[in-house]
């Protein structure tokens, strides 16, 4: 194997390598078997191209072009033209995977199911660094600056994963990019001969050295690279300080420590915090019977009373749990509910003294000293029992009602309306002039719970921001609807407190929102999904939830304010000029996207807003715009050098003819000099390569018998040469005439003893287009030299000393 | 592909004869090359060089094997101008005061008398020069150079034109003494003169089996006339591009890696007057890189020295100098602009 193959294999492994990192993201590894064998494919093209030789910039197209195709049979054979080559369907196709799998991304917990879009997400990921590897550390020999990218892939996957057998990929990962290092440096050695190991430090009896021993600075370099791994695994795990680092051991990960989870009693002070950790840890995992596990919040607690300091539980009576929950209080039988059952199991790391439930829960099943709070309907664990590790049961409702039946909901009971509209004394009264603002215009209770919470989470501008100080007193709620920064227990209590003020009876539950689904379908809920939401007593349908946190958690159907009139024959109409009226503060929404849709950034242009582009799925006339201007750059590059050469020539052969008594200026001798020019350059295109050893009357001789020039081409000839010595080394240059003239005369010259594929070369692919490559490259080297003599070329090369410094000499 | 130093590069075209230079000098250079042609067959390309060499105010040395014709075109060349010629025949037991002359003493003047030694004409001719010791040949290494020989603190002038043309024979090895490299720097051009072709071969054995070709040969031009020719040559113009040119060549036998010795900048000298001489042979009033190209073997090679290397690899002095030329541009004028650039700072 030579160095080069070596080199090349020692990259394609270390992609591999770093890529075994993103294993545990997806459930199924067979997408790594297909990742090796594209990248074996890339790299042997990279091989192959480097061996022609291509020159190398050539080379990294090639590789990526064989990418294009590679990944096109692979994930869009049916779309591509012939099966093989990428067409705009394809792109299409690439583009409909790359958002599925990006929407795949946000949707699953880890492991992801491996769907297309996510496949095609890892393999071509796995392609690009791939690619990018091979052509710094191969293509260019410079195999360092290839851990970046290797560095980016792990980084993707370690950022993504959760703990465990991390140090295990960071091994891999780590052993391919050193593989790596020793191959280059292998490589580099060699090309200075053989390598001798040096004198050792004991010198054994002098025998043969053992067959097939590494040369000294090879096995040195291993030496020092073995030990660098060793140290990077074992030092995180010895110091304390670090235990939270990259390879944090298993059995700590799931110890309950301080910020293991939500282990407060104090759900409030928990929930900023777990929303604010760097991890999602996952506390709960359950199964559930739903259709849609979209409105699967799980409850652990409910706060209802609003002292002005703070929301808080009040202290009510427990009672063993019940076999069969009573009913849920305020639901009347009118209302569609479907009963769901779900299966939670929660995890050794999440320690919490109240059992989270989906509400309203009818039966719990579990193991362990629960009891009952049958006005919050709460589960508290008595005497030191928490959740930890426990499995559980639930049937729980799922409430639907209509709006209808929201709208023309009867006034609730008298001890409710006591209870739960308390606000204190010391709440400032811009709460309630606020909400009396927002909704103004409404007919009722529903609607103005509904304009509440479209004021939260889109009309009101509000920012979701889990980093300000979570006050909850009265105060805070003023401070809260001034800023319009917070995160859901700001949104959920001020929701609450404004609806209280409205005489809506409400409270603040406190748990989870709905998890993310598996890829074996369960949902896995995590310390991110904790959350706080309001809920809101309509009488008949009970405690009701509502979402004003913007960006978070789901609107439930029946909060979505219906626009279109006649939804429900009872709704009352909240017609579109009264809102924007009510809510000055609201922009001015002239499109039709619902506030739910807007809050979760579903909202696209209307079809008509388009800029007239279709409204069917297929490209836009921007697209179709783009790709036929690229498709006609595409025709026309290939003309490019043929189109330069003819303004070369007309530029060149251009001009008043000089008159024989001109005097000698600068204008005629530049004028000669470009017929001299033209004149080389059409025998170059004819295939006469120019050489800079022959003087002009040298190189014309040979225009003539190599382009087997007669009669009066071959005497043009000589007359332009004549007129450049004059031009160049007579004292006192004679102007010749006529030189255009001459030079076309040559070139019919040329043009009739040449074949035709000949001329057609010359017509068509003129070989002295060359130049304009040399120019490019002159002037990017030109570019090049003053960018590193200029100031910003002494800064990058002060970091480039630093960072030499800094790297320890091995 | 055309090589360089190719017979007949320096053919000019009838058109370009100049009026400044042409007339009395291309005629009378015509004359002598015709009256040496009529005494060496088929080397018309030797003959012109010699002819340049002489009016570039150069020495020349033949290098042959015995029997081509060395001595012939010396003499001949010698005869065709009307000027006093002398010849030397060296020897091993030559002596520096052969050459350069000796001081009698005078009985009668009871004075030291100069008895001028061989080198004093205007063309002398210095036969099987490597057969004399060194120390002889460096006699004629003043004369050569500085025109003028020094014996016992007198200095003589030499007569003008004055041209030593020295032959010498390369193979044959036994009893010679290579040239020292000083020795062979004063000779502006060394020619070789090869094998004459089968038809030249036989022409001359119908003409020179029956009478001695020299015997026939008249003066064609007398010294004065050398002189005006070689005033005129001095005036012809070298673009600086030129100059740069044959500076460039030069400069690149000192980095040659098949050579062990470059050429010195004399070697730069002869070369630019050896280009002017040709460029008004050819009847033009300005010298062409054409002209450097063409001499460039003639003028450098015999002053360079091939490395052990390059010798046991058969590669030559002269290959050398062609390598050179076919590696080193002609400046062209952008090239041109920035040399004067380098020069102005």
């Amino acid at each position: 194997m030579t160095g080069r193959t070596r080199l090349a294999v020692s990259a394609a492994a270390a992609t591999l390598a770093a890529s075994c990192a993103m294993l545990p993201l997806v459930d199924k590894s067979a997408w790594i078997l297909q990742a090796a064998f594209l990248l074996a494919l890339q790299s042997t093209v990279g091989a192959l191209a480097r061996r022609v030789p291509l020159a190398r910039p050539l080379t990294v197209a090639a590789q990526a072009l064989v990418t294009l195709l590679l990944l096109t049979v692979a994930f869009a054979g049916e779309q591509a033209v012939a099966g093989l080559l990428p067409g705009p369907d394809v792109f299409r196709e690439f583009g409909q995977l790359l958002q599925e799998g990006t929407e795949d991304v946000g949707r699953y917990a880890i492991p992801a199911p491996a769907t297309a879009g996510i496949r095609l997400l890892l393999v071509g990921g796995v392609l690009v660094v791939g690619l990018t590897v091979d052509a710094v550390a191969v293509t260019y020999r410079s195999a360092a600056p290839a851990g970046l990218p290797l560095l980016a892939l792990y980084s993707v996957a370690a950022g993504l994963g959760q703990g465990g057998s991390g140090w295990l990929w960071f091994l891999a990962a780590a052993s391919g990019y050193l593989l790596l290092l020793l191959a280059e440096g292998r490589e580099r050695l060699a090309e200075w001969g053989r390598v001798f190991g040096g004198r050792r430090t004991a010198p054994p009896a002098p025998g043969p050295a053992p067959g097939g021993a590494s040369p000294g600075p090879v096995r040195t370099g291993r030496r020092i690279g073995a030990l660098a791994l060793g140290i990077a695994l074992v030092v995180p795990a010895v110091l304390p300080a670090m235990e939270s680092g990259l390879f944090e051991p298993k059995g700590r990960a799931e110890a309950a420590g301080p910020g293991g989870g939500l282990t407060s009693v104090k759900p409030l002070v928990a929930l900023q915090d777990s929303l604010n950790q760097p991890a999602n840890r996952e506390l709960l995992r359950l199964r559930s019977s739903a259709e849609n596990t979209r409105d699967l919040y799980l409850r652990i607690v409910a706060l209802d009373r609003f002292d002005g300091a703070s929301w808080q539980t009040t202290e009510r009576p427990l009672t063993e749990l019940p076999a069969v929950l009573p009913t849920p209080a305020g639901l009347a039988p009118g209302v569609r509910t479907t009963r769901i059952d779900t299966t939670v199991t929660a995890s050794a790391g999440y320690a919490q003294n109240y059992l989270p439930l989906p509400y309203p829960a009818e039966e719990v099943r579990t193991e362990g000293r629960w009891r009952y709070e049958p006005e919050g309907r709460i589960l508290t664990g008595e005497r030191g029992q928490t959740t930890r590790g426990v499995r559980y049961q639930v049937a729980s409702l799922q409430v639907e009602p209509t709006a209808a039946q929201l709208a023309s909901a009867p006034a609730p009971p008298e001890q409710v309306l006591r209870a739960y509209t308390q606000v204190p004394r010391s709440l400032p009264p811009v709460v309630a002039q606020t909400a009396r603002k927002v909704t103004a215009g409404s007919a009722n209770a529903y609607q103005q719970a509904v304009m509440l919470q479209d004021w939260f989470s889109v009309g009101g501008g509000f920012q979701y921001d889990t980093q300000v100080a979570s006050g909850t007193g009265a105060d805070a709620v003023a401070r809260f609807l001034e800023a319009k920064r917070g995160f859901c227990i700001h949104f959920s209590f001020s929701m609450a407190a404004m609806a209280r003020t409205l005489g809506i009876p409400a409270r603040v539950a406190v748990g989870f929102m709905p998890g993310t689904p598996t890829a074996d379908g369960s949902v896995s809920v995590g310390s991110k999904d904790a959350h706080a939401w309001p809920e809101l007593y309509f009488e008949g349908i009970g405690w009701t939830r509502f979402e004003p946190t913007p960006g978070r958690g789901t609107t439930p159907e029946y909060a979505v304010a219906e626009q279109a009139p006649g939804a429900g024959p009872g709704a009352a109409p909240a017609p579109a000029p009264e809102r924007s009226a009510a809510a000055p503060a609201a922009p001015q929404d002239t499109d039709a996207c619902p506030p739910a849709q807007k809050k979760l950034g579903e909202c696209r242009p209307a079809p008509g807003q388009a800029g007239g582009g279709q409204s069917s799925g297929g490209p836009s006339a921007a697209a179709v715009t783009g790709i036929a201007v690229a498709a006609l750059a595409a025709l026309g590059l290939p003309l490019l050098p043929m189109l330069w050469r003819r303004r070369v020539r007309a530029r060149r052969l251009g001009g008043p003819d000089l008159h024989p008594d001109a005097a000698a200026d600068a204008m005629a001798a530049e004028r000669t000099l470009a017929a001299w020019r033209e004149l080389t350059d059409s025998a170059w295109d004819y295939g006469i390569l120019p050489d800079d050893s022959r003087t002009p009357r040298a190189a014309a001789a040979r225009i003539v018998t190599a382009g087997a020039l007669e009669g009066e081409a071959a005497a043009s000839a000589g007359r332009v040469a004549a007129a450049v010595e004059q031009v160049l080394y007579a004292p006192r240059p004679r102007p010749a005439p006529g030189l255009a003239g001459d030079v076309e005369c040559v070139r019919a010259g040329l043009h009739a003893a040449a074949g035709r594929g000949a001329r057609l070369r010359a017509v068509l692919l003129p070989r002295s287009a060359a130049r304009l490559l040399w120019g490019f490259a002159r002037r990017r080297s030109a570019a090049a030299r003053r960018i590193r003599t200029g100031r910003l070329g002494a800064s990058w090369r002060r970091a480039g000393r630093a960072l030499r410094a800094a790297r320890p000499r091995a | 592909m055309t090589t360089y130093g190719e017979p007949g590069s320096l053919e000019d075209p009838a058109t370009h004869a100049e009026p400044g230079v042409g007339g009395d000098l291309t005629t009378t250079a015509e004359r002598i090359r015709r009256a040496v042609e009529s005494v060496i067959e088929g080397k018309p390309e030797v003959v012109r060089l010699a002819l340049t060499v002489l009016l570039a105010e150069g020495h020349l040395l033949i290098e042959d094997v015995p029997g081509v014709g060395k001595t012939m075109l010396a003499k001949a060349l010698a005869r065709s101008v009307d000027c006093s010629v002398r010849r030397i025949q060296f020897t091993p037991d030559l002596l520096p005061s052969d050459i350069t002359g000796v001081s009698v003493f005078d009985q009668q003047r009871r004075d030291f008398e100069f008895k001028p030694g061989a080198v004093f004409a205007q063309i002398v001719i210095g036969d099987e020069i490597n057969r004399a010791s060194p120390k002889t040949q460096s006699a004629l290494l003043e004369s050569m150079e500085e025109r003028q020989v020094t014996v016992d603190g007198h200095t003589y002038e030499l007569p003008s034109p004055f041209m030593v043309v020295a032959t010498q024979n390369p193979v044959e090895m036994e009893g010679t003494y290579p040239l020292p490299e000083a020795q062979r720097d004063r000779f502006m051009a060394r020619v070789s003169m090869g094998y004459p072709s089968p038809e030249a071969e036989l022409r001359m054995l119908d003409v020179h089996g029956v009478v001695p070709p020299l015997e026939d040969l008249q003066p064609v031009a007398h010294a004065h006339d050398i002189v005006k020719l070689v005033e005129a040559v001095r005036r012809v113009h070298v673009a600086d591009s030129v100059r740069r040119y044959a500076v460039d060549l030069v400069t690149a036998t000192r980095h040659h890696p098949d050579l062990r010795l470059g050429a010195s900048p004399r070697a730069t000298l002869h070369l630019v007057r050896a280009a002017r001489a040709a460029a008004a042979l050819a009847g033009r009033e300005f010298a062409l890189p054409d002209d450097v190209q063409a001499l460039a073997v003639s003028v450098l090679a015999h002053r360079l020295l091939p490395t052990a290397q390059a010798q046991l690899g058969g590669r030559t002095a002269e290959q050398a100098v062609l390598d050179i030329l076919r590696r080193t541009p002609v400046p062209d004028p952008s090239a041109q602009a920035a040399w004067r650039q380098a020069r102005r700072l």
